[in-house]
């Protein structure tokens, strides 16, 4: 069973402000995923190989050869704070002995 | 209580292809900041990565001479996280199946050969480059982030917990970077960080097989660094369980300034990566002919290289080291060198006098090097001389004998003309050749500095005491 204090850590993780109603909502939604994977677990997959991707592609490979960036403009465009060519972001880490 | 020091290494090496990991954003360090960004290194909606094949073969390469397994299936995994060099928020790395696994490096300290355990070497992009506003992390006000540096792509080496000491992680380290750059795949330049190291570090009493627990520091950007915060970190650890207290599980940054390793509090919560199959990229199968040809081109390696120098070029242990830390004097030796003969002299030469000149001014065209050996060998030139042809060589675009023959240095070599100089300078100075005779025989140097003094340092030194001894003994 999936609780509030899962959902409220997951929407910590994911930088996500939920509200009272959405965290009552998503914990609702969470776990009704929970009761079809139980039944999916139910089927019997000793004989199935394990796969990490939905097709069987081959990964195609890319040449090594440089092409065009982005210009410095539109790049920083994304930013709120930016800086001589930078960006600007604020104090990251605290230290202490 | 006496404890035992227990180090593991992972290192992040900077691959050198000219395209990032997956988007073609050239590489070239030194650019202005953001200028080679895209939609796929800036993690835009709808951006699709697509793996670089060079990529992939230094990779293959890299964990070949690391005498590694290379995994014909390995996979991309996304490992998810907020920091502010990360600008998709996720790296994709490979987590479960790495291209290479189980291998090993061998390296020698003082004179014993040491392996270390490479427990895994995976394929991965690098972060974003910050610069903080203090300098150090730890008390920046705020930092800048230049994104030209993420998505190239990087391998990440991890080492068995096996290194027993300080300056063994720091041999092991600097075997490490040397093999990168003989494979080709790095260039390896700590100073612009495209070799960087975090070191796991924990004691244990000493003897025991349980291991403590383990303290991770970052920001270790030379080999002195490295050895320094262990040795730090070691001391460190040990007053903390002297006094009983306990080791807490943390990352510590090394602070060069204060030569301290500093405690590194994050802001967020325990890292928690949710690390999932990515799902942008396939995953990545080799074809075995694929690698096998890259093991049958692997470049010679550095441990290789010592021993062929001692083996087949005669060369001391000494030698052998200084030639194969140097490429480019090690390229200019195998040039003029005779295999199955004793190098030591031309060793010596390259070591020497033309080490400090080659470093200031560039190499010479190794032809001009052999003719100066050439004539030192004939005993056309003495060896104090050959150091002032040297010096001319880097200036003059004269040949070492053309050099000789323009400044006329050539050693005396005619006996009978070398003696008459002997005799004159006997018979000038006989009140002195009594006393000599008497049993006073340091005068025998002044003898010897009169002559050279006399032919202007020319003569074969050896030939000079042979007819001085002659001159002297037959009178008495």
């Amino acid at each position: 069973m999936i609780d509030r204090q899962d959902v409220m850590r997951m929407a910590r993780l994911a930088r996500l402000e939920l509200s009272e109603e959405e965290i009552e909502l998503y914990q609702r939604d969470l776990n009704s995923f929970l009761v079809s994977g139980r039944k999916l677990q139910q089927v019997d997959v000793s004989k199935v190989e394990g796969t990490s991707h939905a097709v069987a592609v081959i990964g195609e490979l890319r040449p090594d050869v440089v092409g065009e960036s982005l210009p410095q403009e539109a790049v920083l465009g994304a930013g709120p704070q930016v800086f001589n060519g930078f960006f600007k972001v604020p104090r990251i880490v605290e230290g202490q002995e | 209580m006496k404890y035992d020091i227990v180090i593991g290494l992972e290192i992040h090496v900077a691959l050198l292809t000219e395209s990032k990991f997956l988007c073609s954003c050239a590489t070239a360090f030194g650019a202005p900041p953001n200028t080679q960004c895209c939609p796929v290194c800036l993690g835009l909606p709808g951006a699709l990565p697509l793996v670089n094949e060079q990529a992939v073969e230094y990779a293959v390469r890299a964990g070949l001479a690391l005498n590694c397994e290379i995994n014909h299936f390995s996979r991309f995994d996304r490992k998810n996280y907020f920091y502010p060099d990360l600008p998709k928020a996720y790296q994709i790395t490979q987590d479960v199946f790495p291209i290479c696994t189980n291998g090993y490096l061998e390296y020698y300290i003082d004179d014993v050969l040491r392996r270390t355990t490479i427990t895994r070497l995976h394929l991965e992009e690098e972060a974003g480059k910050l610069v903080h506003s203090s300098g150090s992390i730890v008390d920046s006000e705020y930092s800048l982030v230049d994104y030209n540096r993420a998505g190239i792509p990087l391998i990440e080496i991890v080492t068995a917990p096996d290194i027993t000491s300080p300056r063994q992680a720091r041999l092991f380290l600097e075997q490490l970077r040397l093999l990168m750059l003989y494979m080709g795949v790095s260039d390896t330049k700590m100073e612009e960080g495209s070799l960087r190291c975090d070191a796991n570090i924990s004691l244990k009493p000493a003897g025991s097989t349980v291991l403590g627990t383990k303290v991770e520091i970052k920001n270790l950007n030379s080999f002195r660094a490295l050895e320094r915060a262990l040795e730090y970190e070691a001391a460190r650890q040990s007053r903390v369980l002297e006094q009983g207290g306990e080791i807490k599980q943390e990352s510590r940054t090394w602070d060069e300034r204060s030569g301290r390793t500093l405690s590194m509090r994050s802001k967020g919560d325990a890292p928690d990566y949710r690390i999932f199959p990515e799902p942008d990229l396939p995953p990545l199968r080799l074809e075995p002919d694929w690698v096998f040809r890259i093991r049958e081109t692997l470049p010679e390696r550095p441990l290789e290289r010592l021993h062929r120098l001692e083996e087949s070029y005669g060369l001391s242990r000494y030698e052998s080291t200084f030639l194969v830390n140097y490429a480019d004097f090690c390229q200019v030796f195998l040039e003029l060198a005779e295999e199955g003969e004793d190098n030591t002299d031309l060793a010596n030469l390259l070591m020497g006098d033309y080490a400090r000149l080659a470093r200031e001014q560039g190499h010479l065209e190794p032809q001009r090097l052999a003719g100066l050996l050439q004539i030192l060998q004939e005993g056309l030139i003495t060896h104090n001389q050959g150091k002032a042809v040297l010096e001319e060589l880097f200036k003059s675009p004269l040949s070492a004998r053309e050099i000789v023959k323009e400044k006329g240095w050539e050693v005396l070599k005619d006996p009978a003309q070398l003696k008459g100089v002997v005799q004159q300078v006997l018979t000038a100075n006989s009140e002195l050749v009594e006393r000599y005779r008497g049993g006073e025989e340091k005068l025998w140097g002044f003898f010897v500095g009169q002559v050279m003094r006399t032919v202007q340092g020319k003569a074969d030194p050896q030939m000079v005491n042979e007819l001085l001894k002659g001159e002297l003994t037959q009178k008495s």
